[in-house]
């Protein structure tokens, strides 16, 4: 089975239930299914080949994603919203011959962006196709791989999940099985779908038979809205409630039919749980943790625990094992620190083109999450942080090395360091300390990151020091670098 | 109105939403054209209700209101009459 055989099983069996709805347009399941049969058609004689997916959130997104399923090809979804350099730095690693474009994103990136394509396949709004060339080029390709999921993309190298039918399948079953899907639900989906948990909606939703409403976050009135057009189901990041609770009158009033609000990407913090339970009593709230190497989703806190486990991610999903190992590979017992680790059908194939990182990902068929946890001994699991540095920003993992770096590298600068402050959003945010140059200039250095990273790293300070943050035994930490934030700030 | 919507730009210009260069219709998106995401919208919109002393109501969140120059000067118009 694929994700796609699902639409067409839907499409016999309740052609006209709504499988779609974007802003004024809806789409049916029989509509659908068609309409994801002409895309396919125009990609049929590939067999097994790398496709790149340019389209906007919603509708053609999700046709075009499926077309690329159904003519048995590998898609690779290009996340829209990231500035062109993180574009090309994905397509530089990923060695893709073709790609599937809407008509908005083919004119907003102009031909030149396209040159690099032996084929480039066009779908206008009609969903009419146009195919404006065409070369196979054969591809050795694991012969599983269904979707490749691109991380870190912004900063970091970026690494490509590569995931087959089996895992998407898989984490798809254990979500309804978790959230008790019914064809009934009208599920929200407000955040990107060319990531993990946008992804898990959009197969989650159809392979249950339910609904999705798809929106954005730009426009709270327009969110609340799509929220109240009957949606029973409402998906965010931590940041997207903490948004939309900014206005408490008009939350509780979109969420009053809204049976359960879950949340993957970030611990769900005590207020934010609390505000929401205030706004609905009626409400389920359901936190869950996973990452793009395990199709989406790892664990759940179960909603009866959330008060009392609110600082767990709770236990596995069906399907899931979870484990704690320490350096040495081995299990440890309850309480102890460790790294977490998990087995499941939903655990990727591997890394695009990249063996090395996928030996170091998968050991003896467990992936280490790279998240240092406890296990309690009523079986939850408690994270303990990272087990590199990496910082949580809304539902971006950044890498504050290689960001350091990039600012260097493009600024008359010595050195920099990122300091990760609190936010009331995103959780948290950057600052940046610098040791200027000559001709260092802040106002510069604003604008350049303002210019050249996405908006979520935009510092929210930059300050000046004269010597590095070192720790006592003499390296750079994210500790180091906080604790000498804070000595800076004090003499200020 | 030439005051607000100067000033808008002002704002974007210095905050680096956007650089000199860049080519900003009255009407045009701010959010399709890569200017402003949904955490850049919520930091103009606090600007916004600070220099002009007004709150924005949730119902006015809306593309129409708040996507170009055009729609935010309107709005900010609306309220401080």
């Amino acid at each position: 089975m694929r994700i796609d055989t699902y639409i067409t099983e839907y499409a016999r069996k309740s052609p006209h239930n709504v499988a779609i709805e974007e802003g004024k347009n809806s789409i049916s399941y029989s509509c659908l299914d068609e309409d994801i049969n002409s895309i396919t058609s125009s990609m049929m004689d590939f067999g097994h080949c790398r496709f790149a997916i340019l389209a906007e959130s919603g509708i053609q997104y999700i046709k075009m994603l499926m077309a690329v399923y159904r003519s048995n090809n590998i898609a690779i979804p290009l996340p829209i919203e990231l500035p062109m350099f993180s574009l090309e730095r994905i397509l530089d690693t990923a060695h893709i011959n073709n790609i599937i474009a809407t008509e908005t994103q083919y004119s907003r990136l102009g031909e030149d962006f396209f040159e690099c394509f032996e084929t480039v396949v066009v779908v206008s709004n009609d969903t009419s196709v146009k195919t404006l060339r065409k070369r196979i080029v054969r591809e050795i390709n694991n012969p599983d791989t269904r979707l490749v999921l691109y991380t870190s993309g912004t900063t970091g190298t970026p690494k490509g999940v590569m995931l087959s039918d089996r895992n998407l399948i898989a984490n798809a079953g254990s979500i309804i099985e978790v959230l008790d899907i019914i064809p009934d639900d009208k599920a929200a989906m407000v955040i990107s779908p060319h990531h993990a948990f946008g992804n898990s909606i959009i197969d989650s939703q159809l392979m249950a038979g339910g609904s999705i409403g798809v929106g954005n976050m730009n426009f709270i009135e327009s969110t609340f809205s799509l929220i109240e057009s009957g949606i029973s189901i409402f998906y965010g990041v931590p940041s997207t409630y903490r948004m939309l609770l900014r206005h408490p009158e008009r939350f509780k009033k979109a969420f009053g039919n809204v049976r359960m609000a879950a949340s993957a990407g970030g611990g769900m913090d005590g207020v934010t749980v609390k505000n929401i339970k205030e706004s609905n009593p009626d409400i389920t709230i359901l936190p869950m943790y996973g990452q793009t190497e395990a199709t989406a989703r790892l664990a759940y806190l179960p909603p009866e625990d959330v008060d009392k486990f609110g600082d767990t991610i709770g236990k596995p999903i069906p399907g899931v094992i979870l484990d704690v190992f320490d350096a040495d590979n081995r299990p440890v017992g309850p309480d102890i620190a460790g790294e977490l680790v998990a087995k499941g059908d939903n655990i990727l194939i591997g890394y695009l083109d990249d063996e090395m990182a996928t030996e170091k990902k998968i050991i003896d068929g467990w992936m280490y999450t790279g998240d240092l946890a406890q296990k309690l001994p009523n079986g939850y699991f408690r994270l303990l942080g990272r087990k590199d540095d990496l910082i949580k920003i809304g539902d971006h993992r950044v890498n504050p090395r290689e960001v350091e770096k990039y600012i260097e590298n493009n600024n008359e600068v010595t050195n920099v360091f990122v300091v990760p402050v609190p936010h009331e959003i995103m959780g948290n945010a950057i600052s940046l300390m610098v040791i200027p140059g000559q001709g260092t200039d802040v106002e510069n250095l604003h604008a350049f990151c303002r210019k050249n990273l996405p908006g979520y790293l935009c510092p929210r300070e930059i300050l000046f020091i004269d010597n590095p943050p070192l720790s006592e035994n003499g390296k750079i930490s994210n500790r180091s670098i906080i604790e000498g934030y804070q000595n800076v700030k004090k003499s200020m | 109105m030439e005051t607000i919507k100067k000033d808008i730009l002002n704002y974007l210009n210095n905050k680096s939403f956007m650089d000199g260069n860049t080519q900003l219709n009255d009407n045009d998106s701010l959010t399709q054209n890569g200017i402003m995401d949904s955490i850049g919208l919520i930091e103009l919109m606090d600007y916004i209700c600070e220099k002009y002393s007004i709150e924005i109501p949730e119902d006015m969140l809306t593309p129409e209101n708040f996507d170009s120059l055009q729609g935010i000067t309107d709005l900010i118009v609306k309220l401080t009459e």
